[in-house]
């Protein structure tokens, strides 16, 4: 009973029972990722997430963009973003801006680190139930690699008008999105929650 | 597809979307991480429609209005729309990042919106072809839809980093805010929409 999966994209059950380490399934109706095993899964997620926390810190503490033209400068941080839109009365997508490309990323991380570590060390901790729906809830609103598609796209558009230069919160940021996406493709939905029921016995049907 | 294939909903089971955990259909809530239980999403195709309605609504003024403001010394404030956008890049001779936007800003939510459209339609109608495609389609819809967030953002990085006060300042235009909603929004729907419903006439069909 266990080892059945229904697939979410089409309700197919299917058994992911005999999977060995590396193994993915799909669904063999809809062609629907179901899960992926893999032993090490929690410890390489713990540490991209711990790699993005430190990237993000840099990011958003140093300049970066700047931008300079007839003898003037101006310096853009990844904080100013958000706020530069509020200053200009748009506070709708200053706060959407501020929660896709910083705050979404940064929750989803401190979850993913909660989720993690007690799972690392056998710790039945209250928060992992919580944790757990709210990483699955909000991971979908994270846009990080979008945004750097963005300052990519920025940087062609103003090119001409002066000379632009990137700071070291971009790469800084760069690095932050690559340890991001990497935590989030490891998380494996089906295999986590498995492992939460193992250590939270109570909430086993 | 002669046989009929066991389905969770076929047993009386529903998946949890957030841990997917099976559990007996009556259930109020998972019993495993405490997420509100469905067979299918409640009202998916209601609330899909809904949504897209009111996306293709805040797509025209996202279109019309400017998104972009620039103010330089010397001339007169010039405003640019999100499709302008995209011409004066292929001007300035960036042909591949003009095809970005394009593709980001103007394909991706017009495509977002018509496929969701068909996908209501063609469950609504009830039809029990092309099952495997209708599902695909439905799953890039899904994975494509922030990708057209990055004109808001570049409205974002352009204005907080152009800031030369009486020489060069770039504001935001009202389209900024529609074409966030508009994204949003489709999100949300690509969210309400339940790809499972395409499979169960399929059932139906067949038992």
């Amino acid at each position: 009973m266990n080892a059945l999966i229904a697939c979410l994209g089409c309700d197919l059950l299917v058994d992911v029972g005999d999977l060995r380490d590396g193994d993915t399934a799909r669904c063999p109706r809809c062609g629907h990722f179901l899960t992926r095993l893999r032993h090490d899964a929690v410890s390489r997620v713990a540490a991209y997430a711990l790699a993005g926390m430190v990237f993000l810190a840099l990011a958003g503490s140093f300049p970066f963009l700047s931008f300079a033209t007839a003898g003037m400068e101006s310096v853009m941080t990844l904080p100013q973003t958000a706020v530069e839109l509020y200053a200009e009365g748009m506070v709708f997508i200053s706060l959407v801006v501020a929660a896709f490309i910083m705050v979404i990323p940064a929750v989803v991380l401190v979850l993913l680190i909660l989720l993690c570590l007690p799972l690392l060390l056998g710790y039945p901790a209250w928060w992992l139930v919580t944790a757990g729906r709210w990483v699955f809830t909000l991971h979908n609103w994270a846009m990080v690699e979008v945004f750097i598609i963005g300052v990519i796209v920025s940087l062609v558009k103003i090119a001409s008008m002066a000379t632009v230069s990137l700071g070291i919160s971009f790469w800084a940021y760069v690095a932050f999105s690559l340890s991001f996406t990497m935590a989030l493709a490891t998380l494996d939905r089906y295999q986590i929650w498995q492992l939460i029921e193992e250590l939270e016995p109570e909430h086993a049907a | 597809m002669s046989d009929l294939a066991p389905t969770a909903a076929g047993r009386h089971l529903a998946a949890c979307h957030v841990c997917c955990k099976l559990a007996p259909a009556d259930a109020h809530d998972c019993p495993r991480c405490g997420a509100p239980l469905h067979l299918r999403k409640p009202h998916s195709l209601q609330r899909t429609l809904a949504l897209l309605l009111t996306a293709s609504i805040l797509y025209i003024p996202a279109n019309v209005y400017p998104i972009m403001i620039t103010d330089q010394l010397g001339a007169s404030p010039e405003e640019s729309t999100i499709l302008g956008g995209v011409i004066l890049l292929v001007e300035l001779g960036s042909a591949p990042i003009a095809a970005v936007i394009f593709i980001a800003s103007v394909m991706v939510p017009l495509g977002k919106l018509i496929a969701l459209y068909y996908l209501v339609w063609s469950v609504g109608r009830g039809h029990v072809t092309r099952q495997r495609q209708r599902t695909a389609m439905y799953r890039v819809t899904e994975l494509i839809g922030k990708w057209s967030m990055v004109d808001v953002f570049v409205v974002a990085i352009l204005v907080s980093l152009v800031h030369l006060s009486g020489l060069l300042v770039i504001r935001p235009g009202i389209a900024a805010v529609s074409f966030a909603g508009v994204v949003i929004v489709t999100m949300l729907a690509a969210e309400s929409f339940d790809p499972r419903l395409i499979w169960d006439r399929l059932e139906r069909a067949n038992g």
